[in-house]
């Protein structure tokens, strides 16, 4: 399906000093990516030949009270306005992977991996069959039940055991290393896949930790479901909750550490991240300060005392280069610890508000470095979102553990406990100018620069605050991952902006100023600097969303991977083509052509190394060292980081339920952008 | 490849467009007469009412004052529809001012009816001699069901399993034509008219057929105003009643045959005789078209992701949905596809222009189809998918 990027690929963000990064550097022309990247794009693949026609399955009498239909090639059908939906959910998330989850009907394939990971959270053969005949509208078809009684015929039958630092596994395998045991045993090698769980409550060799949840911290239904799901036998299991940005995940992954009561190593994609892990930590459990402690460049603490909770970065413990001596002690300590629970954040492509851009890459590799390093009883990865090609969750699998539960955007929508999304793409014709430049061969480092410049985009944008911050009196935040391009337009249009090398304290100010200030309504954010925003009280807006796109150049094709993975999740999605109206032009920026000529000199002029990615220099402690190289890295890596667009942001300051709950019918009423292009 | 525009118009439009011989020969049937004046806009039935008994001519001057100054451009539309229904005659006096007076023939009659009141123009047969009649709810499933035979055949599809008894192939091609491209080649395939022919409720499909059955009828040697009358009479017949075959004359028992392959009408045989039901389809032939109430149950949800979901067990809907769909799965009562470039593309080629027309077609078939689930709600169809059917087919890449 390729939401995401090919596996193994690094990002930007890894630059630790992996030979893979090399490799990928050699990569300069970046087209080379789109070649492959476009044949994924077809979904299923198949024309009209491979129709399936099962029209002679029987249907029951009161098929109209039963939610599903079931295929025999393992397709799944789920009407949500089934009164049986709820339990149906619940249960297919746990047998099969989601295709699509859209309004009113759903789409799940039951795969070997979906099975493995219910027999894992406990679901015996018999009671998949039977669960699912009951919940299906025909009998279910031969051909799925033996595809049901084949998957999972096996499972259970090796169990992977951490005893005293070390791990035992059947004894004939034991030569092999743990994590190739892990993987020859899924279902596309022996097909033995392993149940790993961790009975931490008989565990009396590590030492506990004190730790409890405070009585204010009250999981949400979804939030209980999925813990039910990991500790569902008393025992913990390892896996992967996929729950939505904004949607509480935090919470879970304390809410486990506070189960297992053991020390507990949680991993995080930066140092902002690290700051609010731990702060979340202190925040939903009673946990004692000395008891935590933060590992990055800027903070080397230790915890005292035998048991504790370390909040690192992947890049902290994957980093292969020379170490400060002090690090190499923390590092020595994680290394020989015997964990708990190995606690992963973001264990897979973060879409963050369910946007646009794939920030925190954490390749596979890293993972598996780290979890190499790293000896845990228990692993939970926990993510907003999972990439389904098989390939993908085979790493995952073997790595972490099958998914445990996945919460649907919709429903926690509906429930009120995620905000409200309308997502919008502004489609901006490029200039003659600049596509001119954009095609040009010696320009190829500069694409990006030229499309996130192209002056149809800037004038968009410049309308949209516009509107906005005037008309309407809304907040707006303006993210770009291209450092040029976010000075310039903040520069531009006089707003203040925030990105890597921002200092906290003038961070913490602009931020203020943005929440209380009336003057200060619009800000621009690096994208790196996404947790910024995300620290807000996320949950109480509706929010829009605008991605700006230039016509005719590789975000098109950006834009349509994102689109796909929005309209799968049930988000909709609008196209608008005419921005600014022309009624609007001229007393928006770049007007002139000479003005716009200007811009497009500035750009060309400009070192490659300046209108690149913005690399976030947070986590290792040898940046001087990796700086040159990953300079070097920048263009080419430009490739890997999903979309380019600016991407732009508003929200109500007032109180919430007001913009998107439901769309209003009067054209009157309709929002004024959109109204336009029902004339 | 000639335009041709289908507008799906009403009955009374064509009976206005006959040539004035046939027009006043309509009105020698009472029930026409009453039809008719069924039809009418209210002004216009308001003043055949009231010069109903006045024997001269009404000067236009007069009939002018009879309305409000700002009732005037309906009575313009009352009489100008009077006038081209042949039930005003205009004609200007030795004073040089216009009068307008009544069709005579439609005046009788009319007066006729008034004074005597209308009398049924068959009488059901005896429910001893039917015994077995359809439940109103079979008779209109059986409509359904020829209705759709019928179009299957319509369109050459390879599931069409029956064939029409009684309408000829030399029929079939009459209706065909316009709708089907007959390129000798590749075998016949539907033309821009014909998609758009697909996509309309089943009234408008009904008028378009009837029209084109009727415009047929002197080639078969059938006088079109003869098939008219029958066919508005048929109109005032009682749904699920039976009727005797015996009370109709050649040319009407060969259109019976017709209107069964049709739907139009059942067909059945006792011992003795042999009668025929009106289905509703025939019974609501007169109504306007846009009638809500006649209008079937949706069973389409269009989701954001652009796939569909029809809930549907027909061969037929299965063939509409393919015009502009990728059908993926086909299950005991469900059809699901995907809306892709693809099939529009496809669809477009067979010589069907991608314009707004078209595209306009599409969403309205998805919208007046949707499923009671989704018809509630608004829009029934995301916003996405009505914005960017035209994205899908003008983005050149």
């Amino acid at each position: 399906m390729g939401h995401g990027e090919h596996s193994g690929r690094p990002s930007k963000r890894s630059k630790s000093s992996s030979k893979e990064d090399q490799r990928a550097a050699a990569f300069e022309d970046e087209d080379a990516y789109y070649v492959e990247d476009f044949n994924d794009d077809d979904r299923d693949g198949d024309g009209d030949g491979k129709k399936r026609d099962f029209t002679k399955l029987e249907l029951k009498p009161d098929h109209a009270n039963r939610p599903l239909w079931a295929c025999a090639d393992g397709r799944i059908f789920l009407e949500t306005f089934s009164p049986l939906y709820k339990q149906a959910y619940d249960f297919l998330i746990a047998i099969a992977e989601p295709v699509c989850r859209p309004e009113s009907m759903h789409e799940y394939n039951l795969t070997p991996h979906s099975l493995y990971a219910a027999v894992s959270v406990g679901l015996e053969t018999e009671t998949i069959i039977s669960v699912l005949n009951k919940l299906s509208k025909t009998k279910l078809p031969k051909e799925m039940i033996d595809f049901i009684h084949a998957s999972t015929a096996n499972y259970g039958k090796v169990k992977l055991v951490l005893k005293k630092n070390r791990y035992l596994v059947l004894k004939r395998l034991l030569s092999d290393e743990v994590e190739n045991v892990k993987q020859r045993c899924l279902p596309n090698a022996l097909n033995y896949p392993m149940l790993e769980e961790y009975d931490f409550r008989n565990d009396t060799i590590n030492p506990d930790l004190e730790m409890e949840l405070k009585p204010q911290a009250q999981p949400r239904p979804y939030q209980e479901k999925s813990l039910s799901k990991m500790f569902g036998n008393g025992r913990a299991r390892s896996g992967i909750i996929v729950l939505p940005c904004g949607a509480g995940k935090s919470l879970v992954g304390v809410s486990a550490a506070c189960r297992i009561k053991k020390s507990c190593l949680c991993l995080a994609t930066n140092a902002v991240s690290v700051d609010q892990w731990a702060f979340q930590f202190k925040l939903w459990s009673n946990i004692r300060d000395e008891h935590i402690c933060r590992f990055t460049s800027d903070s080397k603490e230790r915890f005292r005392g035998n048991a504790g909770v370390v909040v690192t970065t992947y890049n902290m413990v994957a980093f292969g280069g020379k170490r400060s001596e002090e690090s190499e002690k923390i590092i020595e300590e994680i290394r020989n610890r015997e964990w708990g629970l190995l606690l992963m954040d973001e264990a897979k492509f973060h879409l963050c508000f369910l946007h646009l851009n794939y920030v925190h890459v954490v390749p596979a590799h890293m993972f598996r470095k780290v979890i190499s390093i790293t000896k845990s009883h228990c692993k939970l990865g926990l993510t907003a979102t999972l990439v389904r090609e098989d390939e993908r969750i085979t790493d995952l699998n073997f790595l972490i553990g099958p998914k445990l539960y996945e919460a649907n955007w919709l429903d926690l929508v509906k429930g009120g406990f995620i905000a409200n999304v309308q997502c919008a793409e502004v489609w901006c014709p490029m200039t003659k100018e600049f596509f001119a430049e954009y095609l040009k061969k010696e320009n190829s480092k500069k694409k990006q620069a030229l499309y996130v410049m192209n002056p149809n985009k800037f004038r968009a944008c410049e309308f949209l605050i516009r509107f906005h911050e005037q008309q309407r009196g809304d907040k707006i935040i303006v993210f770009a991952d291209n450092l040029f391009a976010l000075t310039e337009y903040a520069m531009k249009l006089r707003k203040p902006m925030i990105y890597g090398a921002t200092s906290h304290i003038e961070r913490t100010k602009i931020l203020e100023a943005f929440k209380t200030s009336k003057d200060v309504n619009t800000v621009f954010l690096s994208k790196g600097r996404l947790q910024d925003r995300m620290a807000g009280g996320k949950e109480e807006y509706n929010a829009f969303f605008y991605s700006l796109v230039s016509t005719d150049t590789q975000e098109m094709y950006y834009s349509t991977k994102r689109q796909q993975f929005l309209i799968d999740q049930g988000y909709s999605f609008k196209v608008i083509t005419s921005l600014p109206p022309p009624d609007a032009g001229s007393e928006l920026s770049y007007h002139r052509l000479e003005d716009q000529l200007s811009l497009l000199g500035k750009v060309l002029s400009a070192g490659d190394e300046l209108v690149g990615l913005e690399k976030l220099d947070d986590d290792t402690d040898d940046i001087a060292l990796q700086k040159a190289r990953a300079r070097r890295l920048v263009g080419s890596m430009s490739a890997m980081s999903g979309a380019k667009g600016m991407l732009y942001q508003e929200f109500r300051t007032g109180q919430k339920g007001g913009i998107g709950k439901s769309k209003p019918k009067d054209p009157a009423k309709r929002h004024q952008l959109f109204k336009k292009r029902f004339v | 490849m000639p335009q041709v525009r289908i507008i799906a118009k009403n009955f009374m439009d064509m009976v206005a467009s006959l040539p004035a011989i046939k027009l006043d020969k309509l009105y020698h049937n009472p029930f026409i007469c009453e039809a008719i004046l069924r039809s009418m806009p209210p002004l216009a039935k308001k003043y055949v009412l009231q010069m109903l008994y006045i024997d001269v001519p009404v000067t236009a001057s007069l009939l002018n004052e009879w309305v409000l100054p700002d009732g005037a451009s309906k009575h313009r539309v009352a009489v100008d529809r009077l006038i081209q229904l042949r039930v005003f005659t205009e004609l200007v006096d030795r004073k040089k001012e216009t009068t307008y007076v009544l069709n005579q023939m439609f005046k009788m009659n009319l007066r006729e009816h008034i004074i005597n009141g209308g009398e049924p123009p068959r009488k059901p047969m005896a429910a001893n001699i039917t015994v077995r009649l359809p439940s109103l709810e079979d008779l209109d499933n059986y409509a359904a069901q020829q209705w759709e035979c019928f179009l299957l055949h319509l369109i050459n599809s390879a599931e069409a399993e029956v064939t029409t008894k009684s309408i000829s192939p030399s029929m079939m091609k009459v209706f065909q034509r316009g709708l089907l491209s007959q390129r000798d080649k590749e075998g016949p395939r539907l033309t821009e008219s014909g998609f758009q022919f697909l996509l309309m409720d089943t009234n408008a499909q009904l008028w378009y057929i009837i029209r084109e059955y009727i415009s047929n009828s002197e080639d078969r040697g059938v006088d079109s105003a003869d098939l008219i009358s029958f066919l508005l009479e048929l109109s005032f017949h009682v749904t699920g009643e039976a009727y005797n075959v015996d009370t109709l004359d050649d040319v009407q028992r060969t259109t019976v045959k017709d209107l069964a392959d049709l739907g139009l009408i059942k067909l059945q045989q006792g011992r003795k005789d042999s009668w025929f039901i009106p289905t509703k389809l025939a019974t609501n032939l007169s109504i306007s078209l846009s009638d809500a109430s006649s209008r079937k149950q949706g069973y389409v949800v269009v989701e954001t992701n652009f796939r569909l979901y029809a809930y549907s067990t027909s061969k037929l809907h299965c063939e509409i949905l393919r015009l502009f769909a990728r059908i993926e799965y086909q299950l005991p009562n469900l059809i699901v596809g995907s809306i892709t470039k693809e099939n529009l593309y496809q669809a477009f080629q067979n010589g069907i222009t991608a314009d707004q027309a078209s595209i306009k077609y599409i969403v309205s078939f998805l919208q007046q189809n949707a499923h009671p689930r989704v018809a509630e709600r608004v829009p029934s169809v995301p916003e996405n998918v009505t914005d960017q059917v035209p994205h899908h087919l003008y983005s050149n890449d």
